[in-house]
């Protein structure tokens, strides 16, 4: 039964954090709290489950909301609407006994009609260190997708982002946001369980740019029919508002602190496009401020067309 | 004293009992609506205290910069137990001044702010414990700006045990994220992923890395040598040798069997990389990692 409507205006002008405590206190979680139920609800007449086709693993705030709807809406794939697209059922497993009975649970997370795949996208997982050895043993032969950011743009996204949401202003806060920057360190773990080709990187500034080629890459990828265009293709998901100020000074402490993890992550995959993201291309050393250069928010296409296909296998 | 001071210190005084009824996070909404911000939350703004007569400001002589959960506590209060070493009661240990800047500016007006935290009496040291330090990864660059002479001091301890105690130490105000709750907690064990990031800006010789196990098991040798690197007489012996049996920082909260190997394997190249860098360490005292 929904509130009455009064009561739902009300409650959205609480402020984040009350209006998630009082969610917590009724007993209400979404799926990345402490509390939030693992036992998966029974599959639809038809439906059969087993371990996701697809995971996405990364990052948050790099318009992964948007890419997974285009996935979502091919004919090939099920996705119920009554399941988040980030299940994060691994993210409560750090410090809990994972066995055969949680990789059964998992897999029950993943409803599917019969002839199609299926799968989730939890932006989180490529900075929760302890997930790649789960992900081997719940789901070895999952297709992982990662869509990656200039990191500095990303941090800002994201430190906003968690802000608005309510969490605390701490460094804590802060540091999280930068730790979800450090693409090549954490797919160094993902890599040192999967075969590179099992894992596909996309560029979010080059998908923004032009979705079509790299979505039919992804389609490819998964082994989906790549002829399909979805609707949508060109509509902003969960575009994030206001951006952080960033001083120029911090900003280039900031592209110094990622450069390295940077040409890493170039070096693994060198079909990434650096031109895309301004504070490194060229010289790292002086990008001055870029301002909102190539950031659209979280999943508008970017003006201007470039040409190309996803980096990758 | 304003309003808010007032009501700020009747809920300090309150029962813990009766403050714990109200969620951690309003709690701190509360504290914030009050002005009242801790040294680690961005609207923390207490301007730094004025030097007492006869004492003089500047840069710290000496910076612990980690890590949370090792016994950080227990061992500044050895060091400033010393006669040689300025220590006010009045002043966070954890200056946690060089986390706030990620995306504020540093420059020479938040260098001399940063000094103004440290008085100190004519002839002796002084200095600052903020066991974070070492985790956040934008604040070694800092670290030569702000006091290119000051001797660093580094508390490792077993990573797991140091997670456990850290996890249940930050459950009451742990973020409502379950998984980035954990990640912070994970992260702040990879030493010398921490380590490195520091010696690529500091001289080795300036870093003195102490583990926390060989300081229970033997105190007196390992705060002489604290002392010796920090340039004081190592003849003192300081009051309260013996790790206090309250201290925060134990005893560690079980684990299961297959969870503490999974644990060992997220942390081994880590630790391998440490014993590397620290010749000192003595691994038998980490049974997940003994070789």
């Amino acid at each position: 039964m929904r509130p009455p409507r009064v009561a739902r205006a009300a409650f959205r002008r609480l402020s984040p954090r009350t209006r998630g405590a009082l969610l917590r206190r009724a007993g209400l979680f979404a799926p990345w709290e402490d509390g939030y139920g693992l036992t998966p609800p029974a599959p639809a007449p038809g439906e059969h489950t087993g371990p996701p086709d697809f995971v996405g693993i990364g990052v948050q705030k790099a318009g992964t909301s948007w890419w997974y709807e285009l996935i979502a809406g091919h004919p090939g794939v099920s996705a119920r609407p009554d399941l988040h697209k980030e299940r994060h059922y691994l993210s409560h497993f750090g410090t809990r006994p994972f066995g055969p009975s949680e990789v059964a649970e998992y897999h029950g997370w993943f409803p599917r009609r019969a002839g199609t795949i299926t799968g989730e996208w939890t932006p989180d997982y490529l900075a929760y260190p302890w997930v790649p050895a789960l992900l081997a043993e719940a789901a070895p032969a999952a297709r992982l997708l990662v869509m990656v950011r200039d990191p500095v743009e990303r941090f800002r996204s994201g430190l906003s982002f968690r802000l608005a949401q309510g969490a605390l202003p701490t460094e804590a806060t802060e540091a999280l946001a930068v730790r979800q920057g450090f693409t090549a360190a954490s797919l160094r773990r993902v890599l040192d369980r999967f075969p590179k080709e099992q894992v596909l990187v996309l560029q979010y500034e080059r998908c923004a740019a032009d979705p079509e080629g790299p979505l039919a890459a992804t389609y490819r990828f998964l082994a989906l029919d790549d002829g399909f265009r979805p609707a949508g293709l060109h509509r902003s998901v969960n575009v994030s508002g206001a951006k952080l100020d960033l001083d120029p000074e911090a900003r280039r402490r900031l592209v110094e602190l990622y450069a390295p993890d940077v040409d890493d992550l170039v070096g693994m995959f060198p079909d990434l496009d650096l031109a895309l993201w301004p504070n490194f291309a060229g010289d790292t050393g002086d990008t001055g401020d870029t301002g909102d250069t190539g950031d659209t928010g979280d999943g508008g296409p970017a003006t201007g067309r470039r040409d190309g296909a996803v980096t990758g296998p | 004293m304003t309003w808010k001071d007032g009501v700020a210190d009747l809920f300090q005084r309150a029962p813990a009992g009766l403050r714990g009824r109200l969620p951690a996070e309003q709690r701190a909404d509360l504290r914030y609506y009050l002005g009242r911000y801790r040294p680690w939350e961005a609207g923390f703004d207490r301007p730094p205290p004025e030097p007492a007569p006869g004492q003089v400001t500047g840069p710290p002589d000496f910076v612990g910069i980690g890590a949370h959960m090792a016994g950080t506590g227990w061992w500044y209060r050895l060091i400033a137990d010393h006669p040689g070493v300025t220590s006010r009661s009045d002043l966070p240990v954890a200056r946690h001044y060089l986390t706030r800047f990620i995306t504020r500016r540093f420059g020479p007006e938040e260098v001399d702010g940063y000094h103004r935290w440290f008085p100190r009496a004519p002839g002796t040291i002084t200095g600052e414990w903020t066991p974070s330090y070492a985790a956040r990864p934008w604040v070694a660059p800092l670290l030569p700006l702000a006091c290119p002479e000051a001797r660093l001091v580094f508390m490792v301890r077993d990573p797991i045990d140091r997670l456990l105690l850290g996890l249940a130490r930050t459950s009451d105000s742990r973020a409502s994220q379950a998984g980035d709750h954990m990640a912070e907690a994970v992260d702040r064990g990879y030493y010398a992923a921490q380590l490195r990031r520091v010696l690529a800006v500091v001289p080795s010789d300036r870093v003195l890395t102490l583990q926390y196990e060989r300081c229970v098991a033997d105190p007196a040798g390992q705060i002489a040598a604290t002392y010796r690197f920090l340039g004081l007489d190592d003849s003192h012996r300081p009051a309260g040798l013996s790790r206090p049996p309250d201290d925060p920082a134990g005893p560690v909260p079980p684990l299961d069997p297959g969870t503490r190997r999974r644990l060992a394997d997220l942390y081994a190249g880590d630790v391998a990389d440490l014993a590397g860098l620290v010749p000192g360490l003595e691994l038998r005292r980490w049974p997940s990692f003994a070789p």
